[in-house]
């Protein structure tokens, strides 16, 4: 086997939509469903410790941009402060909960407005992790060497599915904690990766030593969803005769019967939480026990998760095991941007690539749980200096 | 939550490691639990007074069996291991007559004494108990800290919620679910103890993967018993 190469993260970039939107006014955004204020909203913005988010949507909840528009701002601005041209870029990958259209793929869109390529694409769809398997793929393609300069994208527009409408069309509406958690968890952003087979010549790059993305779907049922009115209808247990005949939004007669049942609604299963902290704990271990990462090497922690999602016994034994890493390195923003879903991360990472506190030779490592169905990424990167010799 | 004492926040690397394996062992079967069906319907709430009769036949067999290995692996210790034996004996005689617990648990939903104490191994406990009782009879058994790390450990970690979660299923008080409250309470002390062996560096450096592979071998013959109910 040929030597494998390397991949740099070489330059990021983040967008936004609007104004950011304070935990007072959040509700006026996304609209108040049948005018009446929500009873569980403040029990669920203090369990998640947001304060400010953003949205692509307008007083009267119209949109302001497509999902294409949040990550075609994030790659450009990523591109601006890179050292390569558009024309050199030969790998786009983008990846996203939703993208504007049910097909084509929303690289195909986001190439096609940043009017870059011809060029290989990437589409992936999932839920957090998403983002992560975009770049996995790429940081591989760079390191077999087929691709020099990739360009990854995350970018998510949540408030398409949180704005009152939504609900309101929904018959009989009852809102559980199921359907409303994430009306007030998720929000719009985007982010953007320049990923090079080389280092930047002035500045600091991040390499990747290596992606794992661990699924557990196999072991759990779903944890969070939209397409559905029923999450318990797909569990791995039941028997398919047991299943009801309308149970994806696709199989309803009409999209809009889908909606009226409450299909359309996304959903978390609360109690299944619990388990996704456990499974990601299980991923981090192995990563231990496997020697791929010391937990007294890192010197940057930047989860998905804040560090308020560990507790109780599990964050006893992770101390006990030597695994806990300290308060003082975990790294988020997501109090401030929001939980962008897989665009979360980079959003993160943009931040901290920028923020002067990453040194040559430290170690950065990244955590995105995803609780969709239990897919766990981890990724370790290793600060870089630029090829000029100077730091930066 | 029990606090960890000072000495316990500062195991050394070996103890470590190897409690990152056992953690690993654990979260694995902890997943695996989730499956089994009795457990299944507790977890979903549509548990039946049949199901918890069920469950404490079950688990008599292993309880007494139990007491019995505990005993022996502290007759198995030779004089060099004295302060486990110490430790081991004052854990039998913390658990020898639990299963006293599970029978008054048992009259007290309208079970009827006679039929639990004549309750048979399934065959997923006869394999548990001859396991571990042939482990306890070799000499110095500190392998068998890995089959206390599972076994305590579902004391510790679950027996409290399967206890609350049985009292709202049937409506019953936590009179009726003292063994698995008992569990609940108690088992944490017990881990805690469980760490510091770990931590001793005659055992920590020599036996770890022999801990490891116990707590697994223990892990799925535990599965083996919840999954073999009445199958005697």
């Amino acid at each position: 086997m040929t030597e494998l190469g390397q991949a740099y993260i070489t330059s990021t970039g983040t967008f936004l939509p609007g104004q950011p939107v304070d935990n007072e006014s959040i509700e006026q955004k996304l609209g108040y469903v049948h005018g009446k204020p929500s009873k569980l909203k403040k029990r669920i913005l203090s369990s998640n410790g947001i304060l400010t988010r953003h949205y692509a949507l307008d007083d009267k909840q119209r949109s302001t941009h497509q999902n294409r528009d949040l990550a075609v701002a994030a790659a450009r601005e990523c591109l601006n402060t890179s050292e390569v041209d558009d024309k050199s870029i030969d790998l786009l990958a983008v990846a996203s909960t939703q993208g504007d259209l049910p097909l084509p793929g929303l690289a195909s869109l986001v190439q096609a407005q940043l009017a870059i390529g011809p060029l290989e694409i990437l589409t992936t769809h999932g839920v957090c992790s998403a983002s992560m398997m975009a770049l996995k793929s790429a940081f591989n393609q760079l390191r077999v060497g087929e691709k020099k300069n990739a360009l990854v994208v995350a970018s998510e527009m949540a408030s398409r599915l949180l704005k009152k409408s939504r609900y309101e069309a929904v018959n009989n509406l009852r809102i559980d904690l199921e359907s409303e958690f994430l009306r007030w968890m998720l929000s719009d952003g985007a982010g953007a990766f320049l990923l090079q087979d080389k280092p930047r010549w002035r500045g600091i790059s991040l390499r990747i030593d290596w992606i794992e993305i661990i699924s557990f779907a196999s072991h759990y049922d779903l944890c969070m969803s939209c397409g559905t009115n029923d999450q318990s209808l797909w569990s791995k247990d039941l028997d398919q005769t047991e299943r009801n005949i309308d149970f994806s939004w696709q199989d309803y007669a009409s999209y809009a019967d889908a909606e009226a049942n409450g299909a359309l609604l996304i959903r978390q299963n609360l109690k299944l939480l619990e388990d996704v902290v456990k499974v990601g704990v299980d991923g981090f271990l192995k990563l231990i026990n496997d020697g791929k990462i010391n937990p007294s090497e890192i010197d940057h922690f930047v989860c998905h998760y804040s560090s308020h999602h560990f507790k109780g016994r599990i964050l006893d034994l992770l101390k006990l095991a030597g695994a806990l890493i300290p308060e003082e390195k975990w790294f988020t923003n997501l109090y401030t941007k929001g939980n962008t879903g897989c665009a979360s991360i980079f959003i993160a990472l943009d931040e901290l690539f920028k923020s002067g506190n990453l040194k040559p030779g430290q170690t950065v490592f990244c955590v995105v749980p995803e609780s969709g169905r239990f897919a766990n990424a981890y990724m370790r990167l290793t600060v870089v200096g630029g090829r000029d010799g100077g730091a930066f | 939550m029990v606090a960890l004492s000072e000495k316990e926040m500062t195991l050394g690397p070996k103890a470590q490691e190897t409690l990152r394996h056992l953690l690993r062992v654990w979260l694995d079967f902890e997943r695996k639990l989730q499956s089994i069906p009795i457990l299944r319907r507790l977890d979903q709430r549509t548990f039946t007074p049949e199901d918890y009769r069920v469950l404490l036949l079950n688990m008599r067999p292993q309880v007494i069996e139990g007491s019995r290995w505990i005993s022996r692996a502290a007759s198995s210790f030779t004089a060099e291991y004295s302060d486990i034996r110490s430790m081991i004996l004052r854990h039998a005689v913390d658990e020898h007559r639990d299963y006293t617990m599970l029978e008054n648990d048992f009259l007290s939903i309208g079970g009827n004494l006679e039929e639990i104490q004549k309750a048979k191994r399934n065959i997923g406990t006869e394999a548990l108990a001859g396991y571990l009782m042939n482990e306890a009879t070799k000499p110095n058994p500190i392998n068998l800290l890995g089959a206390m790390f599972i076994i305590e450990g579902l004391g510790n970690k679950m027996a409290s919620s399967w206890a609350c979660a049985i009292q709202e299923c049937l409506s019953i008080s936590d009179k009726s679910t003292t063994f698995l409250s008992y569990h609940g309470e108690n088992d944490e002390t017990h881990m805690q103890k469980l760490y510091d062996l770990l931590d001793d560096k005659s055992i920590a450096h020599d036996a770890a993967d022999d801990i490891v592979k116990t707590a697994k071998v223990v892990a799925r013959l535990y599965l083996l018993q919840l999954e073999e109910f009445d199958n005697t």
